[in-house]
């Protein structure tokens, strides 16, 4: 067979398309991992050029081959209790902030976005039965969403490499986890506190019924992203949450250089994001 | 443990985002009386060109922050020539927050913005060549050397030549040499001239 290349006219055109689509940008710098990856999409579907693959990923209307290639191209590395003081400011002053406005007693929902293999969304909820008094009050409600679907598999399957669980507790470890032949498997009551979904965060018709969210876990994604897209990113989490609500972003990412639509509350463990406009 | 699950659609009663999504549905939802439909309205007409023209008729009538960002940032997107003259219009406007949006907004579009940046920087209005300068600082476009030397070698007035050394000094190279001393000496009787210059001067001979 004969050799594919990607030339830089081609890059260019994949560049921007897969920018638009993702809101993901590749420099240049990036090259030999996109056209490893992108040859490697061609010979699969069997297409002999980039030309003719680039037509399928644009026109087909299942969006399936997109799909794997988003598969391919996402960063998916996480793992357990990843930037925990988050977590401690999640019980100690975030929540204990929120439950004190909520009177309707509704559920507290927390977004996670994105998901990767769940190790976030997991860690939240052991956070939340391990360290917050009030858990046996309240209903709490984790959406942890990703791009990717492969990787959403991996987390609702919730089997993990010692890699992944290196920062978890030696006692949360022998409690919530079951040691198997394919990694430490996570238990079924964890399991089941978290719902996964597939949401492309740039795309308006995915991110439109998320909403009444009390918090927003948005952490190491908005990195990838450019200035316009970070702040489009700003501005679905605005409608996505109760007014009061708060945004926890990675400790490398900050609200004020994106979007002023935010106040910047400082508690003891982090600093966060909060919509304004106390909800009664 | 209370944790529980719904499906994300129970949890959505989101019927007003679902309704009318298309052009003119959504160009009338625009002026509906609750932020939240106006936000969406706003960011959904993002896939349609051909609405820059409402949304930059809309900015003007705007009084919600939040609405006038989501504004912007369609605007950004789609960064046509209507576009980008309803963000010089913004830049013009009284009020210092408004400006800013401008600011933002137009950074993000070199391309855009590279075609009337001369206009700008020759507006007969000073505070308009400033923000002008503002907007070059981050704006990533080869040209921008070449804009602060031109504003050095010809503007009048001190403010808008100091605002355009400050920047020099970050972004100048050996080109600018020559006109930051000329710039020196047209206002001998300035220290803070004389002080960006000397620093401007420092720094492109570091570099
Ligand atoms: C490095 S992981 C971050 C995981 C976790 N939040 C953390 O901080 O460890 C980045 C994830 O972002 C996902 N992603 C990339 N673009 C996305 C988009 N437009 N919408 C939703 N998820 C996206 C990727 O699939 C990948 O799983």
């Amino acid at each position: 067979m004969r050799k594919i290349t990607i030339s830089d006219d081609d890059f260019l055109k994949f560049q921007e398309f897969f920018y638009r689509k993702t809101g993901i940008q590749f420099e240049t710098s990036k090259r030999y991992f996109v056209d490893k990856r992108l040859v490697e999409r061609i010979e699969a579907t069997e297409n002999d050029s980039f030309r003719g693959y680039f037509t399928m990923l644009r026109f087909q209307s299942s969006g399936n081959e997109l799909q794997a290639l988003v598969n391919l191209m996402t960063i998916n590395e996480t793992y357990f209790f990843r930037e925990e003081y988050q977590f401690h400011c999640l019980v100690n002053s975030i929540l204990p902030d929120l439950v004190a406005r909520k009177k309707d007693k509704s559920p507290i929902r927390i977004w996670v976005i994105p998901s990767s293999s769940g190790e976030e969304a997991y860690s939240i909820a052991m956070c939340l039965v391990e360290r917050w008094p009030d858990i046996n009050d309240w209903d709490v409600e984790i959406i942890s969403s990703d791009i990717d679907t492969k990787i959403l598999n991996q987390a609702r399957a919730g089997v993990y490499s010692e890699r992944s669980v290196k920062h978890v507790p030696r006692n949360y470890l022998q409690k919530y986890f079951r040691e198997t032949p394919a990694g430490f498997q996570l238990n079924d009551d964890l399991r089941s506190a978290v719902e996964f979904t597939r949401v492309n965060l740039m795309e308006a018709a995915d991110v439109r019924s998320y909403r009444n969210f009390d918090v927003i876990f948005c952490r190491n994604l908005l990195i990838y992203f450019d200035d316009i897209s970070r702040k489009q990113a700003a501005e679905t989490f605005y409608d996505a949450l109760h007014p009061g609500g708060f945004i926890c972003l990675g400790h490398s990412e900050s609200m004020s250089r994106i979007s002023s639509l935010y106040k910047i509350r400082k508690f003891p463990e982090a600093i966060v994001y909060q919509k304004p406009g106390d909800r009664k | 443990m209370a944790f529980i699950k719904k499906s994300t659609d129970a949890a959505s009663t989101g019927a007003d985002r679902v309704a009318e999504r298309d052009f003119a549905g959504l160009i009338a939802q625009l002026d509906d009386a609750d932020p939240a439909t106006r936000r969406w309205a706003a960011r959904d007409l993002l896939v349609f060109p051909a609405a820059t023209a409402a949304l930059v008729a809309r900015l003007k009538r705007e009084d919600d922050r939040s609405v006038r960002e989501f504004i912007l940032t369609s605007l950004t997107r789609l960064g046509d020539e209507i576009a980008v003259a309803g963000l010089v219009e913004w830049l013009r406007s009284e009020d210092a927050v408004m400006r800013n949006e401008a600011i933002e907004a137009m950074k993000a579009l070199p391309d855009e913005v590279a075609p009337i940046m001369g206009g700008l920087l020759s507006d007969p209005d000073p505070d308009v060549r400033i923000m002008a300068v503002n907007v070059l600082e981050s704006l990533r476009h080869p040209h921008v050397e070449d804009w602060l030397i031109d504003v050095i070698d010809n503007d009048s007035v001190i403010n808008v030549c100091g605002t355009a050394v400050d920047l020099l000094g970050e972004v100048g190279s050996p080109a600018a040499r020559a006109s930051l001393l000329r710039l020196r000496e047209r206002f001998p009787a300035e220290p803070y001239i004389r002080f960006a210059t000397d620093l401007a001067l420092k720094r492109i001979g570091e570099a």
